[in-house]
């Protein structure tokens, strides 16, 4: 658990990092009241063991973010106001002692077999010791094969493994509208399957993105055209936090 | 399945099974087509590793050889094939009909899609940026979006039927060992048939499900032939029953699993993700298992097929194109209801049964009408 004090209120602090710690069960830092999840939303026993080995040996850390739109940060407007920039920016606070450098390799519009396919040149050519692999919104707006979709995130994962990568899966965006007319069920349950089976965890940014959109913490989906960029940034903010606590908590 | 007695040109009657299960799969279709729907867990799909589509294209396989083949041998290979030719252009238009459909649910919900988030990855793009590749896409049958992969491949085996089927009946080893050959060849070299956009490939390769098609055009051609089959089918039927056995249980475990992590999932590790595009041999294994049961079960002209309550399936079967769109149709509107209003339980009851309901209703006017029509008009 780290709490950074900036001041001297040494008991207070403590009392409101107990409040944190409930409140967020597991995620590392105090959040603005604006990404909270109910607790079990993120409660994982997921190990990422080749990242905690560098990390405790003071070692540098490279960790690839691969994905879509939404890793390279599209709807924000730039990849400083993505979720990956912001994982690496907590990281490097909580891990001072090992440069860790995320490194954004999303590109708009793949499918899962499509970044698949661009592993070789986008992921190991890196020497990652970590990868996020963001995917499945393409192939479910496509309507790819459910089964296809599957079997090319085994691959995947398997590569990974196999590379001694750890491996964190991020499932797909909800809004209500896109919910409305496009099936992503099928591809949320092949998702997490894959990650059942091969233990690797699948950040749930399907249901937080719910959670938020019921909630009404966020309306994703009447928002004023000049109002997209920053709902998107703040969004991306929220799931990078979120991730960096889950990553956090992992490695310890 | 039993053998017929009578030659092929009187007309058998109705082999009332085709209808009925070929009707318990379209409302199985419609049902499966509507997302998080808790009857998802009653369909065919809960029960084998197949879904409603094998059913579709197995008896879509075998109705046409009943009904092209007496076509065949009563009124010649030229009227035969002319008629094949028309069915074909029949599911084209209809094909067409649901595009546009399409069309205007994308069109509909295109400011749906002007969210903050999904914006940039909304392929729905794809018609919407590129029309005028699009339409030509789809009416080449390329562009297949979602609801739209199932008409294509019934169109194609249509085409190549009527010399499938004029082989079928000179000798049947001459389609049969080519049709097994090519669906091997898909399983071992993983072949694809591409389609629009680029990278996007058929969802139903018709390279591989050919063969499901083919197999149903057998059967029901040999049901105007000889008993070999019937003696068949009583061998078959032990290692049938095993597997469909098996094949349940463990499809049941998976869904169990689903629920209750403390129930395991029976060979989920070894057997998943069960190839759907390509037909995996585990789907068409598990089917036929299933088809010899039924075969075995249930006779052609049940009793319980007759009653009332089956009445409706029966009408769906018949009536099964029209119903389909329906379905398709149907579905479409169900999902954007519960994702547009609420999920909650008696709203999705309300879903399944109107559009259950409207699907029987409609098979029975198409029948009533089709009935009428052929009355003979007695007055001036």
């Amino acid at each position: 658990m780290t709490i950074r004090g900036r001041s001297l209120a040494g008991p207070l602090l403590a009392a409101l990092a107990c409040v944190a710690v409930i409140v967020t069960a597991g995620g590392a830092r105090a959040e603005t009241e604006d990404c909270t999840t109910p607790p079990e939303m993120t409660e994982t026993d997921v190990k990422l063991p080749h990242l905690a080995e560098r990390l405790k040996a003071h070692q540098p850390a490279t960790i690839v973010a691969i994905g879509g739109a939404s890793t390279i940060g599209k709807a924000a407007g730039s990849a400083d106001l993505a979720y990956p920039h912001r994982l690496g920016q907590d990281l490097a606070q909580d891990f001072p002692d090992s440069p860790i450098n995320v490194i954004n390799k999303g590109v708009p519009r793949q499918s899962a077999k499509q970044m698949f396919e661009r592993f070789p040149t986008d992921v190991f050519a890196e020497d990652p010791v970590m990868v996020v692999w963001e995917v499945g919104i393409n192939d479910a707006v496509r309507g790819t094969d459910v089964d296809d979709f599957a079997a090319t995130l085994q691959d995947g994962v398997e590569e990974l493994k196999n590379r001694a990568i750890d491996t964190i899966l991020v499932d797909m965006q909800f809004s209500r509208s896109s919910a409305t007319v496009i099936n992503f069920e099928g591809y949320l349950k092949a998702l997490h399957r894959v990650g059942d089976l091969a233990d690797v965890y699948v950040f749930p940014r399907y249901e937080m993105m719910r959670y938020w959109s019921e909630q009404k913490v966020f309306n994703f989906d009447d928002v004023a055209p000049e109002d997209r960029a920053s709902l998107a940034a703040r969004v991306y903010d929220c799931l990078g936090r979120k991730m960096a606590g889950i990553i956090q908590h992992a490695v310890q | 399945m039993k053998a017929a007695s009578a030659p092929p040109p009187p007309a058998l009657p109705r082999d009332l099974r085709l209808d009925f299960f070929r009707g318990l799969a379209l409302i199985c279709i419609f049902i499966d087509h509507i997302p998080e729907n808790y009857l998802n867990y009653v369909t065919l799909s809960a029960i084998g590793f197949f879904d409603a589509a094998e059913v579709f294209i197995f008896i879509s396989g075998f109705t046409a050889a009943l009904v092209y083949g007496r076509a065949l041998a009563v009124r010649g290979t030229l009227i035969a094939t002319v008629q094949v030719l028309r069915r074909a252009w029949q599911l084209y238009v209809a094909h067409i009909f649901l595009f546009v459909i399409f069309i205007a649910e994308v069109s509909y919900t295109v400011r749906a899609f002007n969210d903050a988030m999904y914006n940039e990855e909304m392929g729905v793009g794809d018609f919407l940026e590129h029309p005028h590749i699009a339409v030509v896409q789809a009416l080449l049958l390329q562009f297949q979006p979602t609801f739209l992969d199932i008409l294509p491949l019934y169109i194609v085996m249509l085409l190549i039927f009527p010399p499938v089927l004029i082989c079928l009946r000179w000798r049947p080893l001459v389609v049969l060992v080519p049709s097994a050959l090519i669906y091997l060849a898909v399983q071992v070299f993983n072949i694809d048939v591409p389609a629009y956009p680029p990278g996007v490939v058929w969802t139903f390769n018709p390279l591989a499900w050919q063969f499901l098609f083919v197999l149903g055009a057998a059967l029901g051609l040999g049901l105007t032939r000889g008993r070999r089959q019937a003696r068949l089918a009583q061998i078959a039927y032990w290692p049938a029953l095993v597997i469909a056995a098996l094949v349940f249980v463990i499809r049941l475990s998976w869904t169990f699993h689903g629920f209750w992590d403390a129930v395991p999932a029976l060979f989920l590790r070894h057997l998943w993700p069960i190839n759907k595009g390509n037909l995996s041999p585990l789907r068409l294994v598990s089917f036929f298992a299933l088809v010899m049961l039924v075969a075995h079960w249930v006779s052609p002209q049940a009793r319980f097929m007759r009653s009332a309550a089956a009445q409706p399936l029966v009408l769906c079967g018949r009536h099964s194109l029209e119903i389909f769109c329906l379905s398709i149709l149907l579905s479409v509107l169900g999902h954007f209801l519960m994702s547009e209003f609420n999920a909650g339980f008696s709203m999705q009851v309300g879903i399944n049964v109107v559009g259950i309901a409207v699907m029987c209703l409609t098979a029975g006017m198409l029948d009533w009408y089709r009935a009428v029509q052929r009355m003979p008009v007695t007055t001036a």
